[in-house]
């Protein structure tokens, strides 16, 4: 009864509503950007996840959701497709290697807050030789992980379904795993941005962060306290815009690309309201009562000025308020990237609430010159 | 080295105003020239072969289905069904309602996946991200942005359908009152 | 001719022996010098200095992730090139190869391991950006290395996609038409994206099903024959080859800029 009861509670949890706004909410007290974020971070304990006992904590969390899943009738079917034992491994490693980072990170800024060098420092005339100091750790590394590959082909079967029919497309039809983030962003957006303008923003911002980024400190051993707003950044975009939503698209999406639990049951029946509108149905149809003006740009004016001012009058505003120090120690150049992959990477959480809010479908909807936003 | 550069230039405009000037800068003129016009033709060249690459990349004949196919006589469909025969070898859909009969693409608009028509809940419903279409293909629920283009269709000679996939229309654009893209019964 | 020693152990008359010492020049690397000599002399090794700063060979620090993601990738040729060996890619005999490769083939996990070390080196790039990121090695002088791993990145997944269509079954056809359908909508290129009915001359569009970008990476109007000819391609060779000349930068890099990483 009471793991019943613990299943529904986790499948209700786990809605993209309520799963993604806990993650945002709780981010910045996890990853502290401010004093104030600081202040919490440490009066309410959320550091100790970045302790060992954090860690094990975390690792056991994990394994009791996999051990719970994997004798679940439902879960067990998700979760044991052999294509989907990667995401198990990504569950694994990532939490195991950003707790590992941060927990460096918060030694070294103990270290540096005592007026130690980082653990990472060592004398530069005191160096050790390749060989066979390094040559060995590389054999050894590359000897395990060949072990581990073996022993996992030998266990689990590479997948093959029926052969190829173009004709009748399964019911859930997923990407690869690891493009599964895009495919979710295609709920929200249409696929010239989902599929081609954010991909070519999240590969040029990428390569961007080393110019963006002039905080000198931090280089070359673990810290949090000297760049924390950065890896902030980082890592709301890495572990919620894009590890999360993989999570969502692998284990949560069924078929008709509908949500379902983790625990639940995959009916093909499942019956969700769809009715999605447009800005302009919802300024000309509901609020003026008038029917939707023949002009196409009148008709989509609103959606065009929300995007512009979105767009262009914002960071103008940002630049004369909140932003003024930021805008004069970085630049005109580097201030205008940050603030075109910034709002690009925020216009994702903030299209996904105004779906789950007032069921936007588009800001600006031109279907016939293939143009929606 | 950009000083050298600027220099037999300023001396060009003096060279040509007096005949009895050096003759090295009408030397270097020249080489200047045959350099820039050198570089110009590299340039085209380059230019050109890339978009010879680009043009290898689309062949002349394409081994695919053909693109027009007898469907058979307008009788044979009943009204308000769809007939789901043709969606294997091509892609289409043939959907008599009360007045028409037309052929729908099989392409999803959103991300192109091929729908599957359900009739106990009368629509076309997209497998990938659950869009979902009326029996018109009028686009009503999910991310599909538009409705399912319509293929031209006509009657042959024979009395028979043809449908005809190289040419579609679009219901935004308002095709679908062009007279090719339904047979009237 | 010097006559060889008898009351020396084997493995120090093999480390002076002719043919020994035409390999590795300095001989048994046992002294501090032979040791540098064995890094420097051998054109795989030199692609570490010979000496490095202690915490820079500690797992810990580095979490070896550079190095397994070039090992993924020779690991991946390696299987790879034995997969060829009995892999057509026509649709008529694709699907049957791959059962075959399973059924018909001595040892039969090698398309497992094929498929399972690609996943791994996707999820092991990805763990050796978060500790490049984490570490802040990025900062300068690396910026650009930094551009270059990202590419390469890009290049994995790539590879992973290409791949992914080659069983030729349910599960890959589809999802590759879902994944390159995304290129109808390209801005301009793509015939259902924004802007390209502006590419017309006159009521001719330029940019049509048959001549849009998606077309130039499928071979055609759907998934085909011709879709797993250029996918096999551009798995095979041509991703392969774009990314090796982006590793050679990427480790040439590592060194130019100073070495790994480290605090001051």
């Amino acid at each position: 009864m009471s793991l019943a009861a613990l299943k529904s509670v986790i499948d209700a949890i786990s809605a993209p509503t309520i799963s993604f706004t806990i993650l945002t909410v709780a981010f910045p007290f996890f990853f502290p950007p401010t004093d104030w974020f600081e202040k919490i971070h440490r009066k309410l304990g959320f550091w100790r996840l970045w302790t060992k006992k954090g860690g094990i904590i975390g690792l056991l969390l994990i394994t009791a959701f996999f051990v719970l899943g994997y004798f679940d009738k439902n879960f067990n079917i998700t979760l044991t497709k052999p294509d989907n034992f990667p995401i198990v491994l990504l569950i694994y490693s990532m939490f195991f290697y950003i707790w590992l980072g941060m927990y460096k990170a918060y030694q070294n800024d103990e270290r540096l807050d005592a007026g130690l060098k980082p653990n990472e420092y060592n004398d530069p005339d005191d160096k050790v030789l390749v060989w066979p100091d390094l040559v060995y750790i590389e054999f050894i590394a590359l000897i395990l992980f060949q072990v581990f590959l073996i022993v996992w082909s030998i266990l689990v079967a590479a997948p093959i379904e029926e052969p190829a029919n173009p004709a009748a497309t399964p019911n859930p039809s997923k990407a690869p795993w690891y493009f599964l983030g895009l495919q979710e962003m295609l709920v929200y957006f249409d696929p010239w941005l989902a599929g081609v303008v954010f991909p070519t923003m999240i590969i040029l911002g990428l390569m961007a962060i080393p110019y963006m980024d002039i905080n000198k400190k931090g280089d070359g051993y673990y810290t949090f306290k000297e760049r924390r707003v950065g890896i902030f950044i980082f890592m709301y975009g890495w572990i919620v815009l894009w590890l999360f939503l993989i999570v969502i698209g692998t284990f949560f999406r069924g078929p008709n690309w509908n949500f379902f639990g983790p625990f639940e049951y995959w009916d093909t029946h499942k019956v969700v309201a769809l009715n999605n509108v447009n800005l302009s149905e919802l300024f000309w149809v509901k609020l003026l009562a008038k029917g939707l003006p023949s002009n196409i740009l009148i008709r989509e004016s609103l959606g065009f000025i929300a995007v512009f001012v979105y767009l262009f009058v914002l960071p103008v505003i940002l630049i004369k308020t909140k932003l003024k120090g930021t805008y004069e120690t970085y630049g005109p150049t580097r201030f205008v990237s940050l603030m075109i992959f910034g709002l690009g990477m925020l216009a994702l959480p903030i299209k996904m609430y105004l779906r789950w809010a007032i069921n936007l479908k588009y800001i600006v909807a031109i279907p016939e010159w293939f143009f929606n936003i | 080295m950009s000083e050298n550069k600027q220099a037999p230039r300023a001396a060009v405009g003096s060279s040509t105003t007096s005949p009895g000037s050096d003759n090295n800068d009408i030397r270097r003129r020249g080489f200047f020239r045959w350099l820039a016009l050198g570089w110009l033709a590299f340039a085209a060249a380059t230019g050109g072969f890339f978009i010879v690459i680009i043009r290898f990349l689309y062949p002349n004949v394409l081994f695919e289905p053909p693109q027009t196919f007898k469907i058979g006589f307008p009788d044979e469909f009943s009204p308000n069904s769809v007939d789901t025969r043709f969606k294997k070898k091509h892609n289409a859909w043939v959907v008599r309602d009360d007045e028409s009969i037309f052929a729908l693409s099989t392409t999803c608009t959103h991300l192109g996946c091929t729908p599957n028509w359900l009739l106990t809940e009368n629509k076309f419903k997209c497998p990938c991200h659950g869009s979902g279409f009326r029996i018109t293909g009028i686009n009503f629920e999910g991310p599909a942005p538009r409705p399912l283009e319509r293929f031209k269709i006509g009657l042959l000679d024979d009395g028979q359908i043809l449908v005809d996939k190289t040419k579609s229309y679009k219901w935004e654009k308002g095709e679908w009152e062009n007279k090719d893209s339904f047979l009237k019964v | 001719m010097e006559k060889p020693d008898n009351k020396k152990p084997l493995l120090e008359r093999m480390g002076e022996s002719q043919v020994w010492k035409s390999i590795i020049r300095s001989g048994v690397p046992r002294t501090r010098r032979q040791r540098m000599h064995a890094i420097l002399g051998s054109v795989f090794l030199h692609l570490h200095p010979a000496r490095l700063p202690k915490h820079a060979v500690k797992v810990g620090y580095t979490w070896c992730m550079g190095g397994l993601s070039f090992f993924l990738f020779v690991n991946l040729t390696i299987t790879g090139i034995l997969l060829m060996f009995y892999y057509r890619p026509t649709v008529e005999y694709a699907f049957t190869d791959i059962i075959d490769l399973a059924e018909q083939v001595p040892l039969g996990i090698m398309r497992e391991l094929h498929r399972w070390t690609a996943h791994a080196m996707v999820l092991i790039v990805w763990l050796h950006m978060v500790r490049v990121f984490m570490t802040g090695s990025y900062k300068p002088p690396r910026e650009f290395n930094w551009g270059v791993g990202v590419i390469l990145m890009t290049l994995t997944l790539l590879l992973s996609f290409t791949g992914y269509l080659l069983p030729w079954d349910q599960l890959a056809i589809w999802a590759v038409t879902v994944g390159s359908n995304m290129a109808r909508a390209t801005p301009f290129l793509g015939h259902e994206g924004p802007g390209a009915a502006l590419l017309a001359i006159g009521d001719i569009n330029l940019i049509h099903v048959g001549s849009d970008v998606r077309f130039a990476l499928l071979g055609g109007r759907f998934v085909g024959e011709a879709t797993l000819l250029r996918f096999y391609v551009l798995h095979c060779i041509g991703i392969p080859f774009i990314a090796m000349i982006f590793m050679a930068v990427h480790f040439w890099r590592i060194r130019k800029d100073g070495g790994i990483s480290g605090p001051l």
